[in-house]
């Protein structure tokens, strides 16, 4: 990840305002950076959003493609993560430079879907053992400023929720072969339910506290940071510690009771904002890349 | 995907057969059961018996081997060495270099040769557990590589990886805090199974079906200092069950400390010069 200097009188003052709740920017320990979401950006995808955390800018692009189902669960569909850290991020991403970094965080994309409850992957099957839909979710990070988990995670909960998925049915041509049609109405397309797709909070350890949403100079002073994705619901689906320094455990417990209150606020305002923002259809004013 | 040229594989198209067992039978007999398959208890800090040897590898710096149930693990540690890259901005501290990879024959199906995905998350994370118990800032200018095989993977694959490179880095003679110690666990709901086989991580979500709190948590964790140094989880489980699944990681890891302490002063011993008595 892109890193920041920092000199010693710098992490005293950032590690003394933490301690009594006060940030460099003013926010409290549990608050986010001012985050936009604009949904349906790029027209070739069958889904997409861009996410603005602060600094941080993320774009998701979702493409439903037919495949071959995975011969352990033949009446399922799946998912492929796939993160790309765009050298226009920081320098540091240049030639193969964000591969390692692009690797992390799909690992951890498809650890955090690998449940039974986030997504509905038997909506995806077409015709069980031979056709599903493969949901190809492409990640690009155009800014780094800290934070890219939670940023990732909202934009693919955004693109998910905004992907229209054709809808196909199957008829038997003339060798009793199966022959797939799709429907020849744009508009016919089946949706996605993201009410349980989960949304990842990192916290980092700063001296005693933990902070949700670190700048690039706070994670510079953290040892350690947890990583937690948790359901409107409440329940965690993932969590992973990074980070070269080692916590207690009753920091951790503390972290996961934060993670998983900040985490399960996170997720009404989203869902209305999203479909508030699917209600105003064609009229809504489009900001794109420039606003 | 990369391509493989150098070996020969099946046709694209060959699948294992283990793909067409018949898996009802053995999913009813798993659920139904108090005990497990191999006679430990659900519920209950119950570890498989582990055998641990160091120093078998005479060309690496320190070695180790680690055998709990059918698990069976390798690991080799070489360094302090000089650092590749000359141009790192931090001098001060020495680098760890970690990789974990599994032989193609250890796991059910074949795997292949070439790093997958898996395996460098794995070799991550087995990183991050590792670097709060070296002290580095001892070996400025220097990388340690700590290079990890698994030999068959009968489940808690990386709780055991972390404790056998722990060794390995002991027997090496790197200067550490203290033992890293793994333990994994697979939660069911209403009960966990510490320490599980390949069969209970993978084949129990399909047996007990779309049941609440289901998921696997491993656990890294100091046991003198009493420091977690690295923490995985996956599946769906409320935040108590997490915490309870964290304690219970924390007690199979302590069960542990003593065998793992008795094999390192025997391997001491071994290595020491005869005394002239």
């Amino acid at each position: 990840m892109a890193t920041v200097q920092v000199s010693e009188a710098e992490k005293v003052y950032i590690l003394h305002g933490v301690r009594d709740d006060l940030r460099v920017d003013g926010r409290g320990c549990d608050d986010y950076r001012h985050m936009e979401i604009e949904t349906d950006v790029v027209s070739n995808t069958d889904g997409s959003a861009k996410v603005s955390l602060g600094h941080t800018d993320v774009l998701v692009g979702v493409k439903a493609e037919i495949g071959k189902p995975k011969p352990c669960v033949p009446d399922e569909g799946y998912l492929e993560f796939f993160v790309d850290c765009s050298a226009n991020a920081t320098p540091e991403f240049e030639g193969r430079g964000g591969d390692e970094l692009g690797v992390e965080l799909s690992n951890t994309l498809y650890k955090v879907f690998r449940n039974q409850c986030s997504l509905d992957l038997k909506n995806l099957c077409i015709s069980p053992g031979e056709h599903c839909w493969v949901l190809y979710v492409d990640v690009l990070l155009l800014q780094c400023d800290g934070n890219l988990f939670d940023a990732i995670s909202v934009a693919i909960k955004a693109a998910l929720f905004n992907t229209k998925i054709p809808k196909v049915h199957l008829s038997e041509n003339e060798e009793g072969g199966k022959e797939i049609e799709l429907s020849d109405d744009p508009y016919d397309c089946m949706r996605l339910n993201v009410e349980n797709v989960p949304c990842i909070v990192t916290l980092c350890k700063v001296g005693y506290r933990h902070v949700v949403d670190a700048t690039l100079l706070e994670k510079a002073c953290s040892v350690a940071s947890l990583i937690i994705s948790v359901t409107h619901k409440g329940m965690i689906t993932c969590v992973r510690k990074v980070g070269g320094g080692s916590l207690d455990p009753e920091s951790i417990f503390e972290m996961t009771e934060t993670g998983k209150r900040v985490g399960k606020a996170l997720h009404v305002p989203l869902m209305e904002l999203l479909q508030k923002e699917e209600s105003l259809g064609k009229k809504r004013p489009k900001v794109g890349f420039l606003g | 995907m990369p391509v493989d040229t150098k070996r020969v594989r099946g046709p694209e198209v060959s699948q294992s057969p283990s793909l067409f067992l018949c898996k009802t039978a053995a999913k009813k007999s798993l659920a139904q059961k108090d005990t497990r398959v191999d006679g430990r208890q659900r519920g209950q800090v119950d570890v498989r018996s582990v055998f641990v040897r160091c120093g078998l590898i005479s060309q690496a710096k320190g070695s180790a081997y680690i055998e709990a149930g059918n698990t069976k693990l390798i690991c080799c540690v070489y360094g302090p060495r000089e650092m590749d890259r000359k141009d790192e901005t931090d001098m001060k501290s020495g680098r760890l270099m970690t990789d974990m990879r599994f032989a193609p024959f250890s796991c059910r199906e074949r795997g292949s040769w070439i790093q997958g995905n898996d395996e460098k998350d794995l070799s991550l994370m087995l990183l991050e557990s590792l670097r709060p118990g070296v002290c580095l800032q001892k070996y400025p200018r220097s990388q340690i590589e700590v290079n990890v095989m698994v030999l068959e993977n009968d489940g808690s694959v990386l709780a055991h990886a972390v404790t056998c490179a722990s060794m390995a880095l002991a027997d090496a003679g790197i200067e550490m805090y203290d033992l890293v110690l793994g333990c994994s666990v697979r939660q069911e709901s209403g009960t966990y199974l510490i320490d599980p086989t390949y069969l209970e991580e993978n084949g129990c979500n399909l047996a007990s079906g779309s049941g609440e709190n289901l998921g696997s948590l491993t656990v890294a964790f100091l046991p003198s200092l009493n420091q977690i140094s690295g923490l995985q989880s996956d599946g769906e489980m409320g935040e108590d069950i997490l915490t309870g699944g964290v304690r219970t990681c924390i007690d199979g890891c302590f069960k542990l400390y003593p065998v793992v302490q008795q094999s390192l002063t025997k391997a001491v011993r071994r290595k020491a010069p005869p005394s002239e008595s």
